[in-house]
């Protein structure tokens, strides 16, 4: 039997970012896959730990364009979870409306990537020219279309202004709208159906296995969601469902996403209608983390990003571990793509929905610039004369 | 050369290369070839190989590891060909400046001709120096 | 009785050093005991391994996991001192676990710790790294 190797990256007119594939094939069919990636590293957690609280929910905003608001939620999250800070009703309803926003813009962004991919455009302009009308909502409440920077340990650091309501629900009616044309396209298509039902299938005991997470594990039949299991913000008081689907393939992902737009877009209403009756302050000061340890996690559109804080009672983190849920559903290709043909391989490894700068985003190394420590060693000498200074007075 | 510029301005053909970035400003660079922003009326292009390209946007910090392929990326791509570097990681590192992995300077690896600064930067922007390259090959 | 008071009372003479918070539960365990509690929590309770944090402190290694209980949003995080800082071995809990294969990857490449009966034991983010980067997380830290 001979053996052929098709090598996929790390440039390919398909492939958004740098990652290598390589298969191996009989025939047309694709018998063992291998990966290599670290084409994206940038060396997050090695900066951490020269940036204080704060700066470092800059730093984390950049480890991903797409879900740009997921880290920075799971970072403050876990910095309050060492010391049990409670924050503001507002500021609640403000950090959901900003996720669930995110979730929508990320899913129509698949949504078209993944037309792309089988080569039907007409998806691809359709689902990007409505996701506009989501960057512009975020606009109107941060400023800018992507990277938003309003996540503050203790709250957020915007407010919505009353008037700005009015414009949002518009915005969220015509998104209505059209979702409503996409959910019956995405039943009744046959050219949808024939390319991707049966395509890339993820059995239920293997998602468990391998730890899968978000949509990945959902369209699978296991229904993790950490926005009903470790309920946080504002998602106790509000009313959603959770999507499964039985199946585990591509098509059953795709209805998954497109019921979860569906689903986002209520949250965001219910959220809007708090936000214009709840008044009061929408950040909770801090001025200082004891020594401890901390875990926050959160749902982003792609699974459970998870991050973990320890902390020695001075303005910068020891350790900042972040784990991105790509990091475990990129693995599962190793079970989903064994039996199916070459053709189809692109679009099996696209639903999964992958974010490897997410992935790869850091390392430690060990420096061997000399003057490195002793600026650490000097930064930390004055934020402890600045500390009794303040305390004496 | 003149003559040849003004054909490759009326239709540049762009090729999209990620070396390390945070990926918003390759989605914001798809962004131009939808409905809204439609860069397609000006002729432009984008291709799947660098060996058809005219114009190279390149994003993200240049990590270790990619910078052997970059260079060999330049070296596949035909003569003339612009570089166009978008975003801040591009310009001045950004916020990985404390990196270990990053190569020292962008200019080392491949020459650059046209930066476009911004975090990520607006689309308007994008366009804007679009239209200055346009502008430069013209004359 | 909760989950927790159920896992404490079994494994009391296995586990050291607690520390208990509003739905977080931090202890220590033994290396050799570390697949037991693991089988436990996996199988028997139906826990979901989020993922494992290396650190170095001055006096040893250690590794921290997260299992996630998500009936109630509940983690439990068995925590793993290593006092060899020359040569780290650890039991791997691939066999139970088949999404540990990337994480104990990671702790290999960065802290070089090696991994009993991992089958496929070789570096994941600096493979084929032109500068040769070589367990990049060990340096040596200043008192904190």
């Amino acid at each position: 039997m001979t053996e052929n190797r098709i090598p996929l990256g790390p440039f390919h007119p398909l492939l958004e970012e740098a990652e290598y594939f390589e298969l191996q094939v009989e025939g047309e069919t694709v018998v063992d896959l291998d990966m290599e990636i670290g084409w994206m590293h940038r060396g997050h957690e090695y900066i951490s730990e020269q940036k204080n609280f704060t700066q470092s929910i800059y730093l984390v905003e950049r480890i991903c364009g797409i879900c740009s608001t997921s880290h920075p939620i799971a970072c403050v999250r876990a910095i309050e979870d060492v010391d049990n800070v409670e924050i503001p009703k507002r500021a609640k309803y403000i950090r959901s409306l900003v996720g669930e926003l995110e979730r929508i813009h990320s899913h129509l962004l698949w949504l078209g990537l993944a037309g792309h991919f089988i080569g039907y455009d007409t998806v691809w302009m359709w689902a990007w020219k409505y996701r506009e009308a989501v960057l512009e909502m975020m606009e109107i409440i941060s400023g800018n279309r992507n990277h938003y920077g309003m996540m503050r340990v203790g709250g957020v650091g915007q407010d919505i202004k009353p008037g700005d309501i009015p414009e949002l629900l518009d915005r969220l009616d015509m998104i209505d709208k059209k979702m409503e044309m996409i959910a019956k396209v995405a039943n009744d298509d046959p050219v949808l159906k024939a390319r991707l039902k049966g395509v890339g299938v993820l059995s239920h005991q293997e998602a468990i296995d391998y730890c899968a997470v978000g949509p990945t594990s959902r369209a699978s039949g296991v229904p993790w969601d950490v926005r009903r299991d470790d309920p946080h913000d504002a998602y106790g008081m509000l009313d959603f469902d959770v999507i499964t689907r039985p199946n585990g393939d591509v098509y059953d992902k795709l209805v998954v996403r497109v019921l979860e737009i569906i689903e986002s877009s209520k949250i965001c209403r219910q959220c809007l209608d708090q936000l214009a009756q709840v008044q009061g302050p929408i950040l909770n000061d801090v001025k200082e983390i004891s020594p401890g340890e901390g875990i926050g996690r959160y749902e982003a559109p792609r699974g459970e990003v998870f991050h973990y804080i320890r902390s020695d009672g001075s303005n910068r983190p020891v350790r900042h571990k972040v784990r991105a849920p790509s990091y475990v559903n990129i693995p599962t290709y190793e079970a989903s793509c064994k039996g199916i043909s070459v053709s189809d391989a692109l679009i099996t490894l696209a639903s999964v929905d992958p974010c490897y700068c997410c992935t790869e985003r850091s390392l430690k190394v060990h420096s061997d610039q000399d003057e490195k420590p002793d600026l650490l060693a000097l930064s930390k000498q004055k934020t402890e004369r600045i500390r009794r200074e303040y305390n004496a007075n | 050369m003149g003559w040849y510029n003004k054909r490759l301005a009326k239709s540049l053909w762009v090729f999209h290369v990620s070396a390390s970035p945070c990926n918003n400003c390759d989605i914001e660079i798809l962004d131009l070839l939808t409905p809204r922003y439609d860069l397609e009326r000006l002729g432009i292009k984008l291709v799947g190989s660098v060996r058809h390209a005219d114009v190279m946007l390149v994003s993200g910090i240049v990590n270790k590891k990619i910078e052997p392929r970059i260079k060999r990326l330049y070296s596949q791509a035909p003569k003339p060909i612009f570089v166009v570097a978008i975003g801040s990681c591009m310009s001045s590192q950004g916020v990985f400046k404390e990196s270990y992995n990053r190569c020292k300077e962008v200019k080392e690896v491949i020459p650059v001709d046209m930066w476009v600064p911004g975090c990520p930067p607006k689309p308007e922007a994008m366009i804007e120096g679009v239209a200055k390259l346009i502008g430069v090959l013209n004359e | 009785m909760s989950k927790v008071d159920q896992f404490r009372d079994k494994f009391k003479n296995k586990i050291s050093q607690e520390i208990e918070k509003k739905g977080r539960y931090y202890f220590n365990v033994e290396n050799r005991d570390l697949r037991q509690i693991a089988r436990y929590l996996f199988d028997e309770m139906g826990c979901r391994l989020s993922t494992a944090t290396g650190m170095e402190r001055e006096q040893h290694l250690e590794i921290l996991y997260h299992f996630s209980y998500d009936e109630t949003g509940q983690y439990f995080c068995p925590r793993v001192i290593i006092k060899d800082k020359e040569n780290p071995e650890v039991n791997s809990i691939v066999p139970i676990v088949m999404g540990a294969k990337w994480i104990e990857r990671e702790l290999f490449d960065f802290w070089g710790i090696k991994f009993k009966d991992h089958p496929d034991m070789r570096r994941l983010l600096a493979l084929n790294h032109p500068a040769k980067l070589d367990k990049p997380m060990r340096y040596e830290k200043e008192d904190v």
